[in-house]
């Protein structure tokens, strides 16, 4: 009962975020947006016509009720009509977001995991030279822009050794989705092992200085397995943070280079589309329900902050 | 930290050479900084790199970087030392000119961020709990929810076209973790004795804010500033292969972009020698950056 009165007030404290980002998204892409009277009209219209177009297109009604419109084509999921492709914009969703998970599980799985791993080496030889050259490792591959990483690999794999495919996504079964996932899943781990290790390492050594770890030693534990009870455990909450934020991000800004690199119909190819024609339907749309996501999984976070770590208090500021 | 009116230590008297422990935060750091081998070789890096920039600024060298000067794809040569790309144009004199491009928006990103966020952070902090500490928390936490590259992509749909519109997308992203760090800071400074005795002898709060506690947080300030300055350089290229970037000029973003034909064809040298650039700069100035952090973070023991 009292979680569950936790859980509504924490979704009501998140609803100044969510209109906050659906305001931006609003000024920046609807209010300000592109103007299409002129696209609709004939050659030389008249005052007459240009102000009946722009009352069909809602411009001359005020700001308020506006933006409690495009609050609703959130809320429903209808943002109308693909400028480009006359496409309805929430079925390009359903049809490319699955693409763009398919794409970007395994990267994601693989990068979080193995910078876990490289964090709790580096921090149980913290100091050493396996720990210094890990940790320069990480900073060369911070050093390394993204777009470098997915050219470099793309002419690797693809064009010189010529075991990938360059472009496309024709997955049907098992072996095709390997073959066509492969490439991009190496290049974004190891564009995302870098940062990943760097921030592991850093929350696994102040685990690994506390008291209770001595402890464990004293007493003749594994090294195994007091890295994976006493530090990786108690650290969980730290890193389940960090890995839930890079959730939204992953999907849009990792998935839209590969895709448009790698010509994947996923959404971030519908995205870079989007922006480079200046489709604003789209555009709007993929902006808002992101920062809304985020919203969701900061509210998510904190809740399950709760339900894991009994020491939140219910009643005060949670964070 | 213990004379708050004061940012930088005095110099010291030629008796302190002989040097018991030096006390002060910024005394302490940079004793640490110079037994920091990787970051003075990236501080020394990142000079070189500037004084191209300046040399590209006074038009020493890198003028001809738009010119069509050789044939397409020309290998290194003495007239043109790393090449020529598909339009013939000299591919060392354009990666030249964008240093001085990556070092206007690093420079631009960085100060305005920084300042920005240093201003808005400290009202926050010093403000807590009042009603425009909330406003501007809550415009932070909008900001950090829209993904970065979505939210360029709006402001420049939003701005049309404009060449500003990646600098001003990128200062209203990064400058909320530098006021979030700064805010945090504020709270815990302006509880400490040498802000309550600024209140007893009656200074304004714009003066105990701005003369007291803003320049306490200069650490932090210019830490951020260096991360920010790597972000942005790091952005800039995402953002001109999104045709987002750099509208007129030169960058490594642009040579970058424009390379990825050229290596499907098998030619490199556009790619590599932008790539390169690059990666040198960022590496030295995260480097640098480390060895800031490790320097002035008192929570950071010393190796």
């Amino acid at each position: 009962m009292e979680l569950l009165s936790y859980v509504i007030r924490k979704l009501i404290g998140g609803i100044p975020l969510i209109l906050g980002v659906t305001l931006i998204s609003f000024v920046l892409m609807v209010y300000f947006g592109p103007d299409k009277t002129f696209e609709l009209l004939s050659k030389n219209p008249t005052e007459a016509e240009i102000a009946q177009v722009r009352a069909q297109l809602g411009y001359d009604r005020p700001f308020l009720v506006r933006y409690a419109e495009y609050l609703k084509e959130m809320a429903t999921l209808d943002f109308g009509f693909s400028d480009s492709t006359g496409e309805r914009v929430s079925s390009i969703l359903s049809r490319t977001i699955p693409v763009s998970l398919a794409l970007l599980a395994p990267g994601f799985v693989l990068g979080n995991l193995l910078g876990i791993v490289l964090g709790l080496v580096a921090a149980w030889y913290r100091g050493g030279w396996v720990d210094k050259l890990i940790m320069g490792g990480a900073v060369v591959g911070m050093s390394i822009s993204f777009l470098v990483v997915i050219v470099a690999f793309q002419a690797l794999f693809g064009v010189v050794l010529g075991w990938f495919p360059v472009r496309g996504w024709n997955v049907h079964d098992l072996p095709s989705y390997a073959y066509y996932v492969t490439v991009p899943t190496l290049a974004s781990v190891f564009v995302a092992l870098g940062y990943n290790t760097r921030f592991f390492r850093a929350v696994l050594v102040e685990e690994i200085n506390r008291d209770h770890v001595r402890t464990a030693r004293a007493f003749g534990a594994r090294p195994a397995e007091i890295l994976f009870r006493n530090v990786l455990m108690n650290a969980m909450i730290p890193i389940v943070t960090r890995i839930l934020f890079s959730i939204p991000l992953i999907v849009v800004s990792g998935s839209l280079l590969i895709e448009s690199y790698f010509g994947i119909p996923g959404i971030g190819k519908v995205t870079f589309d989007a922006i480079t024609s200046g489709d604003q339907p789209i555009l709007k749309a993929v902006v808002g329900l992101t920062a809304v996501l985020f919203v969701l999984i900061l509210i998510v976070t904190d809740i399950l902050y709760r339900v894991v770590d009994p020491r939140v208090s219910l009643t005060g500021d949670a964070r | 930290m213990s004379d708050p009116g004061i940012i930088l230590p005095a110099p010291e008297p030629a008796a302190a050479r002989l040097r018991p422990e030096r006390t002060s935060l910024w005394g302490r750091a940079l004793d640490q900084f110079r037994r920091d081998h990787a970051a003075i070789t990236g501080l020394a890096i990142v000079a070189v790199f500037f004084l191209m920039a300046v040399g590209v600024w006074f038009g020493w060298w890198g003028t001809q970087w738009s010119q069509a000067l050789g044939g397409r794809w020309e290998g290194p040569s003495g007239g043109h030392w790393l090449g020529t790309n598909l339009l013939g144009q000299d591919i060392f004199q354009r990666a030249v000119y964008s240093t001085r491009t990556a070092f206007e928006i690093g420079l631009i990103v960085a100060i305005l961020s920084t300042l920005l966020g240093g201003l808005l952070g400290a009202l926050s902090g010093f403000y807590s709990s009042r009603w425009i500490d909330s406003v501007l928390l809550w415009l932070m936490g909008t900001l950090d929810s829209i993904p970065f590259y979505l939210f360029v992509a709006a402001v420049a749909v939003a701005m049309a076209g404009n060449p500003w519109a990646m600098h001003i997308a990128m200062v209203a992203t990064f400058w909320t973790t530098t006021a979030r760090l700064v805010r945090g800071e504020v709270i815990k400074l302006k509880n400490l004795e040498f802000v309550e005795a600024a209140h007893a002898i009656g200074l304004g709060q714009f003066r105990i804010i701005f003369r007291h506690l803003l320049p306490n947080t200069f650490h932090i300030l210019l830490v951020q500033g260096t991360i920010v300055f790597v972000s942005a350089i790091k952005a800039e290229v995402i953002l001109s292969f999104l045709g987002l970037g750099v509208q007129d000029g030169v960058s490594w973003g642009l040579m970058i972009a424009e390379s990825t034909q050229e290596v499907l064809a098998g030619q490199y040298m556009n790619f590599i020698v932008a790539s390169s650039f690059m990666f040198v700069l960022v590496m030295a100035f995260n480097l640098f950056s480390d060895g800031l952090q490790d320097a002035l973070d008192p929570r950071r023991a010393p190796r």
